[in-house]
C-alpha cells in the first residue's frame, strides 16, 4: 500500500566513496550495481552487497525486485543483530511491496533485534518510529519496553509511557495473539496502577518521577482502567483527591470529567452521577469570582436526570434547583452562552419534576409549571435563531392540555406583549413551527373508531377525524405561514429591518410550508420494506408545489445550507440529478468532511443518473482521493506526532478513528458507485475490487460503519417520528448490510470477467482447466454463502429499497445457479435444484419489470410519466438485474463451449439441463433488456415533445382557469404564480432530459 | 445549548454546521489530526445538544525555527490561533470568545509571550471580534491570501497579523499601536 516515493532515499554510510554515493543519489542504478559489486569484492563488506541488492530492486524485473525480500529473509534467519544502515536500505527498497503483515514478520523483528542490541543508541527511537509507520505493534511494543528498561532511572518518563501505551494498543489489537493478550492486559494495568499509587502517595511529585503527572497520562490510565480493570477499581479511583475528575476540573481540565460521566452513564450509576455533577457545578461557586466553566448543558442535564432517578427524588431535584438558583442569582456576570445553558437547565429540571408537583390550579388548566417555564424561556429569546430548537423537545413532551394552553394562551399573549412589527412576524413564524411540531406528536390525537379507513383518530386541536399528521391542521399552518410570508413581503419597513435579524423569518415560513405540503402530498416514512419508490404514492402536484416553493425561497436566501441540503435530496428524489448537483456544488463539500457529507449527494447516484459521473466527469474522484491520502499508510494518520508530544489520549482516539475510517460505508459507496458508472457505459474496470488498496481490510466479518452527518438539515419534526431526512431519501441510508451486499456483488462481477493473466501460457492445458474450474467454483461457493447470509440477516430488508432487495437476491441466486451449473457435468445426474433457482430468478426479474410504469408518449397521463421520471432507481435496478442474469448465463455458456472444445470426450462439458436453463435465462434477460431500453426510449421521446412547460405548470398548479384550492393558492402567492414558476419548471425539465439522455447512452447488452 | 470540550476525531463527522458556511475553510484530514495529535488541549469544540459541532478553535504553541533567530521577523515562544469558527446559528452568544479565552489560559499556563493569528483584512466581523477581546493589528501581510473573499476581480488579499499580549509580556513589548503601518511580505512570515 505504501509508495516508496514517500520514503526518502536513505543516505549511504559516510565511509562509502563519492563515486558510489553520487551514482546512488542520482538513481543511476546500473552504475550503482556495478560499483557496489566491485567494492564488495574488494572490501568484503556485506553493506556493499546490500547496496547492490537495493539498486537491483529499482530495476523492472520481478526477480530483481525479489532479491531484496530474499536478503531480508536471510537476515531474519541469521538471528544476529543486523546492521542498521543495511536495514534502512532494505526497508526503503522494499517499501513498495511491503505490507503491514510482512513488516511484522521481517523488518519489525529485525529492528527490535537491533534495538535490543543497541538500546542506548539515539537511533533506537527511529526504529520505533519505523515500526509504528507500518503499524507493527508487536515490534513497537518490544522496542518501547526495551527503551523503558534502559532509561528506567534516567528520569525520562517518555519511554515509560510509550511502553505503556503500546502495550495497551497491542492488548486491544487483532495483532496480539490470544495467548499473550491476558499478559499484556495485566501488564499495562499493573504498570499504571503503580504509577497511580506513586502519585497518590508522594508528598510532592517531580517531573522525573514515574507517577502520573500530566492530564494525558492520567486520562490514559482511566482509559486502560475502563478497558481492562474492574468497575470497582474505577469507582474507587475517581474519588481520589489527586487523580479524580474533580481535581482535574480544579486545574481547568475537563477531559476526565467528561470521560468519567460517560462511564457512569453507561453503568447507570445515577447516585454517583448526581454527586459528581453536584460537586463539579458547585466548584464554580466556591471562589469569590464565580466561574461558569463547568456550566455545560450536558452537566446540568445529567445532574437533573440523576436527581430524577434518586430514591428521594424530591430532595434531589430540590438540590438541583438550589444549585441552579445560586447560578441564576449571579447570571448577569455570565457569558451569553452560559446564561442560556442555565435557562435551559431550568427547563430541563422542570421537566424532570414528578407529575403531582406539576398539577396546576383547576382554573388554569394546562398552564402547568412546564408551560410557564417554556414561556419564560421564549419571552427573552424568541427572536434568537436557535429558539425553536431549544424548546422543541420540551414542547413535544407536553400533554394535549398543556399544548393547548401554550398555543392558545401563552403565544397569543406574547403577541400582545410584543407589538412591534418585527417581533410580531418572528413570533408568528415561531408559532407556525410550533404548530407543525405538534402535528407530529401522537398525544394530540385521540382514538376514535371511525368508518373512514385509516382515520381512526380525532385531532384534539381541530376535532377533525384524522391520522398523524392531521391534514386539517397542516392546511391551516400552510395558510397562516403564507399569510405572514406575504405580509412581510408587502411591508417596506419590515423588509428593511430583516438584514439586521439573525435570520429572515420568511425562510422558516417557507420551510414550514414546504414540509407541511410534502406531508400533505403523502410523503411519509416508509411503512414496509417492500414499499415502492417513495414518490409512487404521493400526489405529484402537491409534491411539485413543495419543491417549487422551497426552490423559490433558496433563490432569496441562497446561503442557507439547511434549505439547500433539503432541496438536493428532493431533486434527487424527483430524478433531477444534474439540478441537484448544481445546488450541491456551492456547498463546497470536500476533503475531511466528505466521509460524513458525501453520501448526501453520491449515495445511489448511479441508480438515478449514472451519466452524471460518467467518463471524464468523475465527480467521485476527489472522494476516492481523500481516502487514498488519509489511508495511505498502514498506521493512523499523525500517530507519530502524538507519540512524540506525549498526547496519549490522542494516540488512542487517532487509532480508533483510523480503524473506523477504514471501515467507512462512504468509502465502500465511493468504490461501488464508481464501478457501477464505469460498467454502465461499458468502460474498463482496472482492477478487481479485492485488489484495491482501499478495500484491503474489508472481509465479511468487517462491520462497516455509516457516519452520515444530517446535523445541518432543518428539522421541525418531534422525536416521536422520524427526522425529515428519513422520509425524503430515496431509500434507507448507508448500512453495513447494503455495503457488504454491494461489495460482494462487485466480487461476483469480477469472477464473471475473470481472465487468466496474459503472459501466462500454460503447458498442460488440461490441468490448468481443472484448476481454473476449481478456482471459479471455490470463489462462487464462498460468494454464494456470503451473499445468502447477508440477504437473510433480519435487518437486511429494512436497509434496502425494494428494487435493491430484488437485485441482491437475484445476484445471490445467480451465484448459487452458477455454482450448481458449473459443477454439474454431462456425466452427473440432472441438477434438481437448478430449475427452482432459475425460476426464482425469472420471477424476480418479471416482478421488477412489472413495476416499471409503461408510458405512452401520445397519451401522456401525468402519473405515468411523472412516476417514471422520478423513479429511475427501479428502472436502473431492473436493467442491472437483467444484465447480471444475461452475463451470468453467458458466462456459463462460454464455459461450456470452452470445455466442449477442449475435451473432445465431452465428459467435462456441462449437463444439458444446465445449458438449457442458461439459454432460457439469456432469452428472458435479453427480452427484458429490450423492453427496459424501450421504456427509456419512450421517456426520451415523451420529453422531446412540445408543450412541456405548460404541462409542468399544469401538473403543479392544476389546469389553468380552474379554481385553485386553498393550498395551491397559498403557494401560488408565495412563488408569484405560474409566471414565477416558469424558470423553475424549465430547470426541472432540463434536468429530467439530461438524466434520460444519460440513460440513453448506457450499454444495454 | 452547548458543551465545551476537547476535539476528538469523530467530531469531523459532525462539522457540517460550521464547515458548510462559506467563511470556514475545510482542510485535509491530516491537518485537523495534526493539531489533535500535537496540541490536543488547544483544539477545543463547542457542541450542541445533538452532538453537532457549533464552534471550534485550533491552536498551537511554537516559536520561529532557530534559523530565523536573528531575523527581525523572528517570533519568540507564543500561541497561534490557526482557525476559529462558530456556526451561523450560534454566533453572538460568546462562544467564539469562550473558545479564545480557553486558548489564552492554556497559552499563559505554557508561559507564552502572546497569541497571534492571521485574518483577511476584509473580514470585518472577525476583526471586530478579535478587537473586542484585546487583540490589535501587529503588521499587515501584503497579498497573503491567494484569492479575495468578496471581490472576484482581485487575485489576492492582505492579511492582518493580529496579536494579544499575554501575562509574560509585562511591558507589552510584543504589541504596537501603529501595526497597520507595518507592512511585510508573505515570505517574512511563516
Ligand atoms: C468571528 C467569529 C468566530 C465570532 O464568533 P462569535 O461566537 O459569534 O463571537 P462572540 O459571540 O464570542 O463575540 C464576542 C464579541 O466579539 C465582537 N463581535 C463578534 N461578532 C461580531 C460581529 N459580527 N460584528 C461586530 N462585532 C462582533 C462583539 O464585541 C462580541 O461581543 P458582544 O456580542 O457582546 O457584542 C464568528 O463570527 C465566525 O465564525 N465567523 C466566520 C469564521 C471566521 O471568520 N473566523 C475567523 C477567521 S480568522
Amino acid at each position: 500500500m505504501s509508495s516508496y516515493a514517500r520514503y526518502a532515499r536513505p543516505a549511504l554510510k559516510s565511509s562509502v566513496d563519492v563515486q558510489l554515493q553520487t551514482a546512488f543519489s542520482d538513481g543511476n542504478w546500473n552504475l550503482v550495481i556495478r560499483l557496489a559489486d566491485k567494492r564488495f569484492k574488494v572490501l568484503k563488506d556485506p553493506y556493499y552487497e546490500a547496496i547492490k541488492i537495493c539498486a537491483e530492486s529499482q530495476l523492472d524485473g520481478t526477480a530483481d525486485k525479489c532479491a531484496v525480500l530474499v536478503a531480508i529473509d536471510e537476515l531474519v534467519r541469521q538471528k544476529a543483530a543486523p546492521d542498521l544502515d543495511t536495514l534502512e536500505l532494505y526497508e526503503w527498497a522494499s517499501a513498495d511491496f511491503l505490507h503491514g503483515i510482512d513488516y511484522s514478520d521481517a523488518l519489525g523483528p529485525l529492528r527490535t533485534r537491533w534495538v535490543k542490541a543497541n538500546p542506548k543508541s539515539p537511533l533506537a527511537v527511529q526504529c520505533l518510529q519505523s515500526c509504528l509507520e507500518y503499524w507493527d505493534l508487536v515490534s513497537a511494543q518490544q522496542i518501547a519496553a526495551a527503551l523503558d528498561k534502559t532509561y528506567v532511572n534516567s528520569g525520562d518518563r517518555r519511554y515509560m509511557f510509550w511502553s505503556i501505551t503500546l502495550t495497551f494498543l497491542l492488548s486491544i489489537s487483532p495483532q496480539c495473539s490470544e495467548q499473550s493478550r491476558n499478559v499484556y492486559c495485566m501488564l499495562v494495568l499493573k504498570q499504571l496502577e503503580r504509577a497511580a499509587d506513586i502519585t497518590e502517595n508522594s508528598a510532592k511529585l517531580e517531573l522525573t518521577d514515574r507517577g502520573l503527572i500530566t492530564e494525558e497520562e492520567i486520562c490514559l490510565y482511566y482509559r486502560v482502567l475502563l478497558t481492562h480493570g474492574t468497575k470497582e477499581e474505577f469507582l474507587t479511583r475517581i474519588q481520589s483527591s489527586r487523580l479524580g475528575p474533580l481535581h482535574q476540573l480544579k486545574q481547568g481540565r475537563k477531559l476526565l470529567f467528561w470521560e468519567t460521566l460517560t462511564a457512569l452513564e453507561n453503568w447507570g450509576e445515577w447516585d454517583r452521577i448526581f454527586d459528581l455533577c453536584h460537586q463539579a457545578l458547585s466548584l464554580g461557586l466556591e471562589d469569590e469570582t464565580p466561574s461558569f466553566f463547568t456550566c455545560d448543558l450536558r452537566a446540568w442535564k445529567a445532574f437533573a436526570l440523576a436527581a430524577s432517578k434518586a430514591k428521594n427524588e424530591e430532595a434531589a431535584l430540590g438540590e438541583v434547583q438550589n444549585t441552579l438558583k445560586k447560578f441564576i442569582s449571579i447570571k448577569s456576570k455570565a457569558n451569553a452562552m452560559y446564561k442560556k445553558n442555565i435557562s435551559i437547565a431550568l427547563l430541563e429540571t422542570t421537566f424532570r419534576l414528578p407529575k403531582p408537583i406539576l398539577t396546576p390550579s383547576p382554573d388554569h388548566k394546562g398552564l402547568t409549571p412546564r408551560v410557564v417555564q417554556i414561556s419564560l424561556f421564549l419571552d427573552h429569546c424568541f427572536d434568537k435563531l436557535s429558539a425553536f430548537d431549544d424548546v422543541k423537545d420540551y414542547v413535544a413532551q407536553l400533554s394535549f392540555e398543556e399544548a393547548k394552553a401554550f398555543m392558545e394562551q401563552v403565544l397569543p399573549k406574547m403577541l400582545v406583549d410584543k407589538p412591534d412589527k418585527l417581533s410580531q412576524v418572528i413570533l408568528k413564524s415561531l408559532n407556525c413551527k410550533l404548530q407543525y411540531l405538534l402535528t407530529t406528536c401522537p398525544q394530540m390525537l385521540s382514538h376514535h373508531p371511525s368508518m373512514v379507513e385509516g382515520n381512526n383518530y380525532q385531532c384534539r386541536f381541530c376535532a377533525n377525524l384524522s391520522s398523524l399528521p392531521c391534514q386539517h391542521c397542516l392546511k391551516k399552518i400552510i395558510l397562516e405561514a403564507s399569510d405572514t410570508y406575504m405580509q412581510i413581503g408587502a411591508d417596506k419597513e419590515l423588509l428593511k429591518s430583516i438584514p439586521r435579524l439573525d435570520k429572515d423569518p420568511r425562510l422558516d415560513l417557507a420551510l414550514v410550508m414546504g414540509t407541511s405540503i410534502l406531508k400533505l402530498a403523502g410523503l411519509r416514512q416508509r411503512l414496509s420494506d417492500v414499499d415502492p419508490s417513495p414518490l409512487r404514492n404521493v400526489n405529484p402536484g402537491l409534491f411539485l408545489q413543495a419543491v417549487l416553493l422551497l426552490d423559490t425561497q433558496l433563490r432569496e436566501t441562497p446561503s442557507d445550507t439547511g434549505l439547500r441540503l433539503l432541496l438536493v435530496q428532493l431533486y434527487l428524489l424527483l430524478g433531477c440529478a444534474t439540478y441537484a448537483h448544481q445546488l450541491w456544488v456551492p456547498m463546497d463539500v470536500k476533503r475531511s468532511i466528505l466521509d460524513a457529507l458525501g453520501p448526501l449527494f453520491f449515495d445511489r447516484i448511479t441508480s438515478i443518473s449514472p451519466g452524471l459521473i460518467q467518463g471524464g466527469r468523475s465527480f467521485l474522484e476527489p472522494v476516492r482521493m481523500s481516502y487514498s491520502t488519509s489511508l495511505a499508510d498502514n498506521c493512523p494518520l499523525r500517530i507519530w506526532d502524538a507519540f512524540s508530544t506525549g498526547s496519549f489520549s490522542s494516540i488512542l482516539s487517532l487509532t480508533e478513528y483510523d480503524s473506523r475510517l477504514r471501515r467507512s460505508c462512504t468509502l465502500v459507496m465511493t468504490l461501488i458507485e464508481e464501478r457501477r458508472a464505469i460498467r454502465c457505459y461499458g468502460g474498463k474496470i482496472d482492477s478487481e475490487i479485492d485488489d484495491l488498496p482501499l478495500a484491503a481490510d474489508i472481509v465479511d466479518s468487517t462491520t462497516l460503519v455509516n457516519k452520515t452527518d444530517y446535523g445541518s438539515f432543518p428539522n421541525l419534526e418531534s422525536l416521536h417520528g422520524l427526522p425529515i431526512q428519513d422520509f425524503i431519501r430515496l431509500g434507507p441510508e448507508l448500512s453495513n448490510e447494503r455495503a457488504h451486499l454491494s461489495f460482494l456483488t462487485e466480487q461476483y462481477f469480477d469472477i464473471l470477467s475473470y481472465k487468466p493473466p496474459k503472459d501466462y501460457r500454460p503447458v498442460k492445458s488440461n490441468e490448468v482447466a481443472i484448476r481454473e474450474r476449481n478456482y471459479i467454483l471455490e470463489c462462487l461457493d464462498r460468494l454464494s454463502n456470503s451473499l445468502t447470509s447477508f440477504i437473510h440477516l433480519p435487518e437486511t430488508p429494512s436497509r434496502l429499497t425494494s428494487p435493491e432487495m430484488t437485485y441482491y437476491s437475484v445476484i445471490s441466486l445467480l451465484s448459487a445457479a452458477l455454482l450448481t451449473g458449473i459443477s454439474t457435468t454431462k456425466a452427473d445426474p440432472a441438477p434438481k435444484t437448478l430449475q427452482l433457482v432459475t425460476s426464482s430468478i425469472k420471477s424476480a426479474l418479471a416482478g421488477l419489470r412489472a413495476s416499471l410504469t409503461v408510458s405512452t408518449p401520445s397519451s401522456l397521463p401525468m402519473g405515468d410519466v411523472f412516476f417514471s421520471l422520478s423513479d429511475m432507481h427501479t428502472m436502473s435496478y431492473a436493467r442491472d438485474t437483467a444484465l447480471a442474469i444475461k452475463h451470468s448465463a453467458a458466462f456459463v455458456l462460454a464455459f461450456h463451449e470452452k470445455e466442449v472444445a477442449r475435451d473432445r470426450s465431452g465428459k467435462s462439458s456441462l449437463h444439458k439441463d444446465v445449458v438449457a436453463e442458461m439459454k432460457a435465462l439469456e432469452v428472458v434477460s435479453t427480452k427484458a433488456l429490450g423492453e427496459i431500453k424501450k421504456h427509456v426510449q419512450s421517456l426520451k421521446e415523451a420529453l422531446g415533445e412540445g408543450g412541456w412547460l405548460d404541462r409542468m405548470l399544469e401538473w403543479t398548479f392544476g389546469d389553468e382557469g380552474e379554481a385553485e384550492d386553498e393550498v395551491t393558492e397559498a403557494v401560488s402567492d408565495v412563488v408569484d404564480g405560474r409566471g414565477g414558476a416558469e424558470e423553475w419548471a424549465g430547470k426541472v425539465l432540463e434536468s429530467w432530459r439530461e438524466g434520460v439522455k444519460g440513460w440513453g447512452m448506457a450499454r444495454w447488452d | 445549548m452547548a458543551n465545551f470540550r476537547r476535539f476528538r476525531p469523530d467530531d469531523l463527522n459532525k462539522l457540517s454546521k460550521c464547515n458548510l458556511d462559506p467563511l470556514t475553510e475545510t482542510y485535509e484530514l491530516g491537518f485537523y489530526l495534526q493539531y489533535h495529535a500535537k496540541w490536543p488541549a488547544l483544539f477545543q469544540v463547542a457542541e450542541d445538544q445533538h452532538g453537532n459541532i457549533i464552534g471550534y478553535i485550533m491552536g498551537k504553541l511554537e516559536s520561529s525555527p532557530d534559523v530565523y533567530q536573528f531575523s527581525e521577523h523572528y517570533l519568540p515562544w507564543h500561541a497561534h490561533i490557526t482557525a476559529v469558527t462558530v456556526a451561523p446559528e450560534a454566533r453572538r452568544l460568546g462562544i467564539g470568545k469562550l473558545l479564545s479565552e480557553q486558548l489564552e489560559t492554556a497559552a499563559d499556563a505554557n508561559n507564552a509571550w502572546f497569541i497571534d493569528l492571521f485574518v483577511r483584512s476584509t473580514n470585518h466581523k472577525a476583526i471586530a471580534f478579535y478587537k473586542s477581546m484585546g487583540y490589535s493589528v501587529y503588521r499587515v501581510v501584503k497579498d497573503y491570501y491567494g484569492d479575495h473573499s468578496s471581490d472576484p476581480t482581485q487575485s489576492s488579499e492582505d492579511a492582518y497579523d493580529m496579536r494579544k499580549p499575554l501575562k509574560r509580556d509585562v511591558k507589552k513589548e510584543h504589541v504596537r499601536d501603529d501595526g497597520e503601518k507595518h507592512e511585510v511580505d508573505p515570505s517574512d512570515v511563516w
